[in-house]
């Protein structure tokens, strides 16, 4: 009967658009059941279900980001851009509600984690994992293993908050930053071939002296 | 002396099961394959637990709320206040609640005063129903205390949690199922639990408050000590009536640990939170799961 929970969870997404990531949300949600229960949940069915107080938000949003996290596996190719950018689509309906779902989960891990004021670590885990998920999507077996994931979160974490500000600039944003990601990768790339270049002169240069 | 009189009652019920106890270790012949279960650690009939069971709620009746302050320390009222918490009867509007195996009336208390005093709340009611007629007794004495007493807001009746009365207790009526500390005393938990579905409004949630299992392997070993060696000697002292309490004490470890519970729940029809312990989970430990807080929802 597990399952019965994840039910109700996925009935209150669509619910979130208007009454953001609360409890209210959860309760409207045996509303939207394929049998609808004729009034929300009560508090203690909410309480019983997905945790008592805030702690029931703090599913929501765990299940919301999990789902969000699944739709990229939709998107229209498997290139890094798109992956991104449909993760950065799902956002766009509950926009107006993030930043204060993100303060709130921030806020709900911190006085238990111990780390004062606000525990940064839920938003480096959302960060990670959404890139994790491109990756993986897209196939990327590369041998920079951590630090393809690095660029890749910390592009999209930019991306993302450059959306809760300018929601129509975002995709563009994204386009700039992968690109100037790609540039500094070629950069560093060059960099490091000239780097194995001058050794190289060098090291025949000695030997030729014939210093050894 | 009341007590005493019916502790030795309820001792010579124990005497006589003498003949009936069987050895867990012992292989059953075919003659011996009636249906058993456990009346604290003795094997007996199901037909005879309940009558039994009967025997040591009779007896430990009138002192039964006096004896849950002295063995717990008071700590059961903390527990019951948090039961209570978790649900929030009244925050919503009105609920209709049934209080299971209630009969002192504890619980069904709370759940009016936390809904009166709380949210205004004077229309959430609540049906106590206990199968022993001396609790129900204690629990109409103590409303009788009260505002409640003579409103619609509380009713008294005798009935057994397994097979509830269909006209009396019809299918789909409560928002609100509670049973404290009283669900191990049954012979069947499954068929409770079936009956506190049927009972249930769709929405409807099921909260039981009973003993569990400690999980810390320490703190585990001075729990025994003390359930084993005071609670016994306190109700020798109090009531005059060990074997009682040496049952309740018995019973406890009978019951199936924290998980094991939770899954009978969910095949009962409920649905659960996770399979964890903790907020958003199937359960809540109290105290290191001296006790624990099971919930369910009829989805």
């Amino acid at each position: 009967m597990y399952s019965r929970r994840a039910q109700l969870l996925k009935c209150a997404f669509p619910i979130v658009k208007t009454h953001g990531f609360t409890r209210e949300a959860l309760a409207r949600s045996a509303l939207s059941l394929p049998e609808p229960h004729p009034e929300p949940l009560s508090e203690a069915a909410v309480s019983a279900l997905f945790g008592d107080g805030d702690h029931a938000r703090r599913t929501l949003i765990n299940a919301w980001l999990d789902d969000a996290r699944l739709q990229m596996r939709s998107a229209p190719s498997p290139v890094i851009k798109d992956v991104l950018s449909t993760r950065l689509r799902c956002n766009e309906p509950v926009l107006g509600y993030l930043p204060e779902a993100c303060n709130a989960y921030a806020l709900l891990v911190s006085p238990t984690s111990g780390l004062p004021p606000v525990d940064p670590r839920p938003v480096l885990h959302h960060a990670a994992h959404v890139a994790d998920e491109a990756c993986h999507v897209v196939g990327d077996t590369s041998i920079a293993w951590y630090a393809r994931r690095a660029s890749v979160a910390a592009i999209y974490t930019a991306a993302e908050l450059h959306q809760l500000t300018s929601p129509k600039t975002a995709y563009e944003f994204l386009e700039s930053l992968l690109h100037s990601s790609q540039r500094v990768e070629s950069a560093i790339h060059d960099v490091g071939t000239y780097s194995n270049y001058i050794g190289r002169s060098w090291a025949g240069l000695i030997k030729s002296s014939g210093i050894f | 002396m009341l007590s005493r009189t019916a502790g030795r009652r309820a001792c010579r019920s124990f005497s006589s099961l003498k003949q009936v106890r069987l050895n867990h270790n012992q292989p059953q012949n075919a003659q011996d394959n009636a249906r058993t279960t456990h009346f604290g650690f003795q094997t007996v009939p199901e037909e005879t637990k309940e009558s039994l069971v009967r025997n040591v709620f009779d007896s430990v009746a009138s002192s039964y709320d006096l004896m849950n302050d002295a063995m717990s320390l008071g700590v059961h009222r903390l527990w019951k206040d948090e039961y209570i918490a978790l649900l929030k009867p009244g925050a919503k509007g009105p609920v209709k609640c049934i209080d299971v195996a209630g009969g002192t009336g504890d619980i069904a208390l709370r759940i009016l005063d936390s809904a009166r005093e709380r949210y205004a709340d004077r229309e959430t009611s609540v049906d106590v129903v206990d199968i022993n007629t001396e609790m129900l007794k204690e629990g109409y004495k103590r409303f009788k205390k009260t505002m409640y007493h003579n409103t619609s807001q509380i009713a008294f009746h005798e009935g057994n949690a397994q097979a509830l009365n269909e006209e009396k207790f019809p299918s789909n009526t409560y928002d609100l199922y509670t049973i404290a500390f009283g669900i191990r005393n049954c012979t069947s938990v499954p068929d409770v639990l079936k009956e506190a579905y049927r009972v249930l409004k769709p929405g409807g949630t099921f909260a039981c408050l009973e003993f569990s299992r400690v999980n810390n392997p320490l703190f585990g070993a001075l729990y025994d000590q003390y359930s084993f060696s005071v609670i016994p000697l306190i109700g020798t002292i109090l009531t005059g009536d060990r074997a009682s309490y040496q049952y309740l004490v018995e019973s406890i470890r009978k019951f199936p640990p924290q998980p094991e519970f939770a899954k009978m729940i969910a095949d009962a029809g409920f649905t659960t939170g996770g399979m964890f312990e903790g907020k958003g989970g199937a359960w809540r430990d109290l105290w290191g799961g001296i006790a624990s807080i099971h919930t369910g929802v009829k989805v």
